[in-house]
């Protein structure tokens, strides 16, 4: 029911715009005003376009509908939450619905987070044990069985 | 004719690509197979001469415009130039099935030769893992998505039936009928980026396939030496640049084409091409660690098999509709078929990995020597790939399918959530990619880094200060700048400091010593000139992401818009002007002035094809390009378009044409690196020997 | 160069070849098993994505219920309808193909209304309020009508586009599902049959 009330009343206020618009034109809102908003915004009739630079009907009603909520009096960030409440989560490009937004934006950061850390635990357990390491390495050295080789490298290395 | 030869060409192939693997597993694992070995080869290039015929068949029916070809009247039409024709072979999924398959079966015959003498262990598993995945993708195309398939009318009825043969009392309908009805190239497709997009960025694709099958003939074989990696680098490198290429056309093509002033919409399908990108780079950087240091042995199987499961796993989800997309292929019957072959493939890689690491013959030759070893900085760099790679498949794939099998709920994330997840992970790469040339192999001290870092940081803050005086203001992007510009200077630095060494030793003038110092050591300074153009590439896109300006106005002719300093006027509307493949234009003149001079005017236009079905309108961008930004222009075309007044869209991008040029310099680092050293090498080392380690040593910081 | 030192690889054939030849089983660690099964679980999903991306529109079988407020404020359930044939049809203001079909709906509705054994519900896909009320005053729609809130019911019903329309018989099944091009002929003739049926 309430949001039913919330529909009623963005109507009117369109509405009234829309006939205050008639009358003597308030600040208007400029195209570059309603792609701002747009850009943030998906339709579902277009696959992963940004409404500000889709073309079909359904994007220019939208973009129409935002140009409306804006003159309104609207902020555009009300309007991007208006248009989740209506059409879904899937018109924004991060979801706006906190368990979704967990799903997405705390998943990843923990995926990537283990996945640093497990890299840096990698290096530090496979690190060889303390032992002064020279500046460079002395051909006596036994750990290493190809540190004939590994001066070759380092020719290579240089030379090349 | 051409469409029954050129289906039991593509049937014959299928049997030999079938006979090929078996034989060569089957050789294999014989005490004795060594003719079963051979046989299996001969197939194989049997395989590849099949499909090429095949391919051959299709570019006829396609050039001679024989519409009685479902797929040739699918995707051309009377009205089309030849060269149109010819890449209307990938215009659609059946042809571009078949296109795949012959560039698979091209390179997998190509690494056979290459690798028969050298590598002969590895040689009969890598031919039955390639000729298994050609059979799959022929099959595809002889069981599902044949592209040979004729339209018949059947005999009573004149019901419209397709199939390669005749069926029993029906008839061919009338060439002229079916000309008149031909559909034509999506017409999106026809652009010069997109013709010769999807080749390079299958060319990468497939090309990946040769890493896998040797990583997993290392595997089956027995022989995990660093065998895998060699008879493989070369072709790894060139798949590398194709992907790369095959990605920096595609975000020209959607520049040029999509309309929407960018070249990058984080799209799961071209997240599908980036993800073997990301393994793939990842791969290039770590396979080094073990050739030279015989470590990350498992780390590298693991790699191959990702990277080339990425590979699988894209072309499946671009073409099973898996995920929905402005590039994905229409839905069809290949999705699982797909699945099963992309899962099947990932899981006996994964178990051979397993099964060989259990046994205890993974093991590194070497330990980590400190944090800032090269190849600890290699193993970082690896880690932030994977992070990366994961961060934009969770975006694409991930989410949007946990989402809707969970929450029943359907989400797509869009650039919002990759430009919050991706650029630190970006910046950390390219601090490595600064960082790591300057380290050693082995151990490396804080300060011997330091040292070296000290002239490209100079340089850095130099350019920095350039920036500044052109006015950039925000933090963020000196942040941004100074990462990437500091990952080229130490390139350009490294390169220098090798010259000017080589100068002193050899007393040659500059050009020759650049010469042979790249000659002797290609691999090194490819890799350079790559992270320069990779630098390139980052100025450009941080330019264009972080200080691009926009702004839609309607105009009467004779007015003007201001931009960023460039004033802008409509000239007036040339409407409905009739290409020469049927298309209607609306053309705008538009005038771009700068200070009061004109410097250019420009035709924006949008395009109507009124005989294609779905999308058949387009708006090409008009566009002033200078190294300093675009000036880029469209007609909005859900405006109101006429003569008395036009809606346009302008775009001012700057530094965008850095990135395309970054990836002319990557094509050139790219070949450098795959140089064939071994003709040289002989030489160098001789002459090496006769140098002390003291000296060289010196010379080395 | 690397020649040197992989002449120090402990990994040659050969070895490999003894060590295949000795029983040695090793069993395998969590860490191994948690990957297989990672794998495992990661293709049944994407398995199971791939066949529910496969869904198409239902043509048969329990029409699913859901939840809706008119744009006149009565919220109620699909199911509530039961006993009656339902029209359930989708829609939307900024769609041309709908445009056409609108007035064939109303009639075949008022061809209905008294009977009151067929019910139609419009169901406004992906359009806003106020847009959605001037095309029903438009077209002078009477029957129920309801905003698609979250656009859940097309995902529910897996609709591709609009106009797409669904006839529901009077066990709540799904009896027929057109595309589109509605005509108050093609319904008449899809739903008397059902009406004697029944």
């Amino acid at each position: 029911m309430a949001r039913l009330l919330k529909l009623v009343l963005i109507a009117a206020l369109c509405l009234t715009a829309t006939l205050a618009l008639a009358q003597d034109t308030p600040a208007e809102v400029t195209a570059d005003q309603v792609n701002a908003v747009a850009e943030k915004l998906y339709c579902p009739v277009c696959e992963n376009i940004p409404l500000d630079t889709c073309g079909t009907a359904a994007c220019a009603d939208w973009r129409n509908e935002i140009k409306l909520q804006l003159e309104a009096g609207m902020t555009p960030d009300e309007v991007i939450t208006d248009f989740v409440r209506r059409f879904g989560d899937r018109v924004v490009g991060i979801p706006q619905d906190p368990a979704l937004n967990a799903l997405t934006m705390v998943t990843v950061v923990a995926v990537i987070g283990a996945a640093l850390l497990g890299g840096v635990y990698f290096l530090l357990r496979n690190r060889r044990p303390r032992q002064p390491e020279p500046a460079i390495p002395a051909p006596a050295e036994g750990a290493a069985p190809a540190s004939n080789a590994y001066y070759d490298l380092l020719r290579q290395d240089v030379e090349g | 004719m051409i469409a029954e030869t050129g289906f039991f060409l593509l049937l014959f192939s299928f049997a030999a690509a079938v006979y090929s693997a078996l034989a060569s597993l089957v050789g294999a694992r014989r005490a004795h197979g060594e003719k079963l070995i051979v046989s299996g080869r001969n197939a194989a290039y049997l395989t590849t001469a099949l499909v090429t015929a095949s391919l051959g068949m299709l570019l006829a029916g396609l050039l001679r415009q024989d519409y009685q070809i479902a797929y040739v009247w699918s995707v051309t039409n009377p009205d089309m130039n030849a060269f149109y024709r010819l890449t209307a072979l990938w215009g659609s999924q059946a042809g571009s099935l078949l296109f795949w398959s012959f560039l698979m079966s091209l390179f997998a015959a190509i690494s056979i030769a290459f690798a028969w003498r050298r590598f002969h262990a590895l040689v009969p598993y890598a031919i039955t893992v390639m000729m298994v995945t050609v059979a799959f993708f022929v099959g595809l195309s002889v069981f599902l998505e044949n592209p040979f398939e004729r339209w018949w009318l059947a005999g009573g009825t004149g019901d419209v039936m397709r199939s390669v043969l005749m069926p029993a009392g029906a008839f061919a309908p009338d060439s002229l009928n079916l000309q008149g009805s031909a559909q034509g190239l999506n017409p999106m497709l026809r652009h010069w980026a997109m013709a010769i997009h999807p080749p390079l960025l299958y060319l990468g694709f497939v090309g990946f396939i040769i890493p896998f099958a040797y990583a997993v003939g290392a595997l089956a074989s027995g022989n995990l030496s660093t065998d895998w990696i060699k008879a493989t680098r070369r072709f790894t490198l060139v798949a590398w640049m194709f992907l790369s290429l095959g990605l920096l056309l595609g975000g020209r093509w959607a520049y040029d084409v999509l309309g929407w002033g960018g070249y990058w919409g984080w799209d799961p399908v071209e997240n599908a091409a980036f993800l073997p990108w990301l393994a793939g780079t990842a791969l290039l950087h770590s396979t080094t660690i073990q050739e030279k240091r015989g470590m990350l042995k498992t780390w590298n199987l693991s790699l191959v098999v990702l990277t080339f499961s990425a590979v699988i796993f894209g072309t499946f989800a671009t073409r099973s509709g898996l995920v929905e997309s402005v590039h994905s292929f229409a839905r069809s019957e290949i999705g699982f078929p797909m699945f099963v072959f992309w899962f099947g493939l990932t899981l006996v890689a994964v178990l051979l990995i397993i099964w060989r690491r259990g046994r205890g013959e993974l093991r590194a030759e070497h330990e980590f020597q400190g944090l800032l070893s090269r190849e600890s900085l290699f193993v970082l760099n690896n880690v932030v790939f994977v992070a990366l790679f994961i961060a934009v498949f969770w975006g694409s794939f991930g989410a949007p399918i946990l989402s809707e099998l969970v929450m029943n709920t359907n989400i797509t994330l869009g650039a919002d959530y990759f430009m919050r997840v991706t650029p630190p992970l970006f910046a950390a790469l390219y601090i490595l990619m600064g960082v790591a040339p300057l380290s050693g192999w082995g151990v490396t001290s804080l300060r011997r880094l330091g040292r070296a870092a000290l002239i490209p940081l100079v340089l850095t803050l130099a350019s920095l200060g350039l920036f500044a005086l052109a006015g950039m203001s925000t933090a963020l992007s000196y942040v941004a700048y100074f990462v990437v510009l500091l990952a080229g200077w130490v390139a350009i630095v490294e390169t220098a400091r090798g010259i000017a060494a080589r100068r002193r030793a050899h007393k040659e003038n500059v050009v020759t010593s650049a010469w042979q110092l790249f000659g002797r050591n290609p691999r090194r300074y490819g890799g350079y000139m790559i992270h320069l153009g990779m630098t390139v590439i980052g100025i450009g896109v941080i330019g264009s992401t972080l200080f691009q300006v926009e702004t839609q106005r309607t105009l009467q002719p004779g007015q003007t818009l201001e931009l960023g300093g460039y004033t802008m006027r409509y000239d007036g509307l040339l409407a409905n002007q009739v290409a020469e493949d049927g298309r209607l234009m609306d053309i705008a003149q538009v005038a771009v002035l700068r200070d009061g001079r004109e410097l250019a005017n420009l035709r924006p236009r949008r395009d109507f094809y009124p005989q294609s079905e779905g999308t058949n309108s387009m708006t090409i961008a008009g566009s002033h390009s200078t190294l300093e930004n675009d000036f880029y222009v469209l007609l909005v075309n859900w405006e109101p378009i006429n003569a008395n007044q036009a809606t346009f869209k302008v775009y001012i991008n700057p530094l965008i044409n850095w990135i395309w040029t970054g990836g002319l310099i990557l094509i050139a680092g790219t070949f450098l690196a795959a140089y064939p050293k071994d003709v040289v090498s002989e030489r160098a080392r001789q002459s090496v020997a006769l140098a002390k380690p003291g000296q060289l040593a010196r010379k080395g910081a | 160069m690397a020649d040197t030192l992989t002449n120090h690889a402990p990994t040659a054939p050969e070895p490999a070849e003894t060590a295949a030849a000795e029983p040695s089983r090793r069993r395998l660690g969590p860490g191994t098993i948690a990957l297989i099964a990672a794998i495992v679980v990661a293709g049944a999903i994407i398995a199971l994505a791939l066949a529910r991306q496969g869904q198409t529109q239902p043509t048969g079988g329990a029409a699913a219920d859901f939840e809706f407020t008119t744009f006149d404020g009565e919220t109620m359930r699909l199911s509530d309808l039961r006993g009656k044939v339902v029209v359930m049809n989708f829609w939307a203001s900024w769609c041309g193909p709908c445009r056409d079909e609108a007035p064939e709906l109303q009639a075949a509705w008022e061809h209905y209304q008294v009977s009151g054994d067929v019910a139609f519900l419009g169901v406004a896909y992906a359009d806003n309020g106020p847009r959605s009320v001037a095309y029903l005053d438009e077209f002078g729609v009477t029957y129920l009508n309801a905003p698609d809130l979250g656009t859940r019911v097309s995902e529910l019903y897996h609709i591709q586009g609009v106009p797409e329309t669904f006839i529901i018989n009077q066990d709540g099944e799904i009896e027929q599902f057109i595309f589109a091009g509605i005509t108050s002929e093609g319904l008449r003739r899809i739903i008397d049959p059902l009406l004697q049926e029944g």
